[in-house]
């Protein structure tokens, strides 16, 4: 869909939940949902925690519908804010957003059990693994980007984040985990 | 062989696209250690992009809707307390007000016989009845305008 439609798809649906349609605001969460997940489940691990990210995230976009003014998609505004409230959950509970992450994790492999090492030489498992490893936002830059498939300009909106900032968290996130995969690999082999 | 190679930035770029330069190919053609390094990236991107979206496994709809109809309900609670208590401060306001004007409003009615004052009571009822008739059209058009034709946004 071109940017136009999402724009006219987006108003139809604003403009009948603020004439007093509340349950039309359950066509958002669908439409949202999924985009808002990736967001939550990268950052956060504790399901509580999650459901009431989730609950606070479209509670604030509800209230602040009103004043959603059309300049980005709605999901993307929605998005902003599913980001801006974990960033606020991690820096209450003093969770560092970009930690040092090793670039080579050390326990990455030592916590394995050797037998399920050996069961779990599936790339997209070692990958998984290797991406929970990384610190809450560059999890969340790399499946904005290639699970979402958004563009760095999306994201820059998302994240509120410059697209230079972005590329080269990026940059640094696929680094750390082609390294991580090469280590995991190398371990093996021994 | 190469003694200078391609950065990890420059092979990313290359590979997702970001960048299109001809030397790169042609490094990437000549240097065996760069080659590796391309190919564990688009592996590596490869992969990635074949991970399964997470989903939770709470129902995220339900629950998020939930807590909107409950916030929704107090807000209309709250207003139409607000809306109540104002109106029935408004009364008390206005009746303490007119409390000393009564005696001498009753007393215009005392000298006039009955049949002017049933005159002038069916006089002021028939002005009320109209003027409640005239707010509730005007209301109705009002709300007609704006709840039944505005599906249709203005680009």
């Amino acid at each position: 869909m071109s940017n136009e439609g999402y724009y006219f798809s987006d108003k139809v649906i604003v403009t009948n939940i603020l004439n007093g349609n509340i349950q039309g605001f359950a066509i958002v969460i669908k439409n949202t949902e999924k985009l808002v997940t990736q967001i939550v489940s990268k950052m956060t691990i504790n399901e509580d925690d999650q459901k009431d990210l989730m609950q606070d995230i479209y509670l604030k976009a509800y209230q602040n519908l009103s004043s959603f003014q059309f300049k980005s998609k709605l999901s993307t505004w929605i998005a902003n804010i599913a980001y801006n409230t974990t960033i606020n959950y991690l820096q209450k509970r003093k969770i560092p957003v970009i930690g040092i992450a090793n670039t080579i994790e050390e326990k990455f492999i030592a916590t394995e059990n050797p037998e399920s090492a050996t069961i779990k030489t599936e790339a997209v498992e070692i990958l998984n693994a290797a991406i929970a490893k990384l610190p809450p936002l560059y999890k969340t830059l790399i499946t904005l980007y290639h699970l979402e498939e958004l563009p760095n300009k999306e994201i820059s909106e998302i994240t509120n984040l410059p697209e230079g900032t972005i590329k080269s968290y990026l940059y640094r996130a696929r680094i750390i985990l082609k390294d991580n995969i090469n280590h995991h690999y190398k371990s093996e082999q021994l | 062989m190469n003694s200078i190679h391609l950065t990890d930035e420059m092979l990313q770029a290359y590979l997702l696209k970001e960048i299109h330069d001809d030397s790169i190919v042609t490094h990437l053609t000549v240097c065996s250690t760069c080659k590796d390094r391309v190919e564990e990236y688009r592996f590596l991107i490869d992969s990635v992009q074949k991970i399964e979206t997470e989903t939770f496994s709470f129902n995220v709809t339900a629950l998020a809707m939930n807590n909107i109809m409950r916030y929704a309900k107090r807000k209309s609670k709250k207003q139409e307390l607000t809306f109540w208590g104002l109106l029935i401060f408004l009364l008390i306001a206005i009746s303490s007000f007119s409390i000393p004007f009564i005696p001498r409003i009753l007393a215009i009615f005392y000298s006039q016989s009955i049949l002017t004052i049933l005159l002038v009571i069916g006089t002021g009822l028939v002005v009320l009845l109209f003027l409640v008739a005239d707010i509730t059209r005007q209301y109705k058009t009002k709300k007609d305008k704006i709840f039944k034709n505005n599906l249709q946004p203005i680009l």
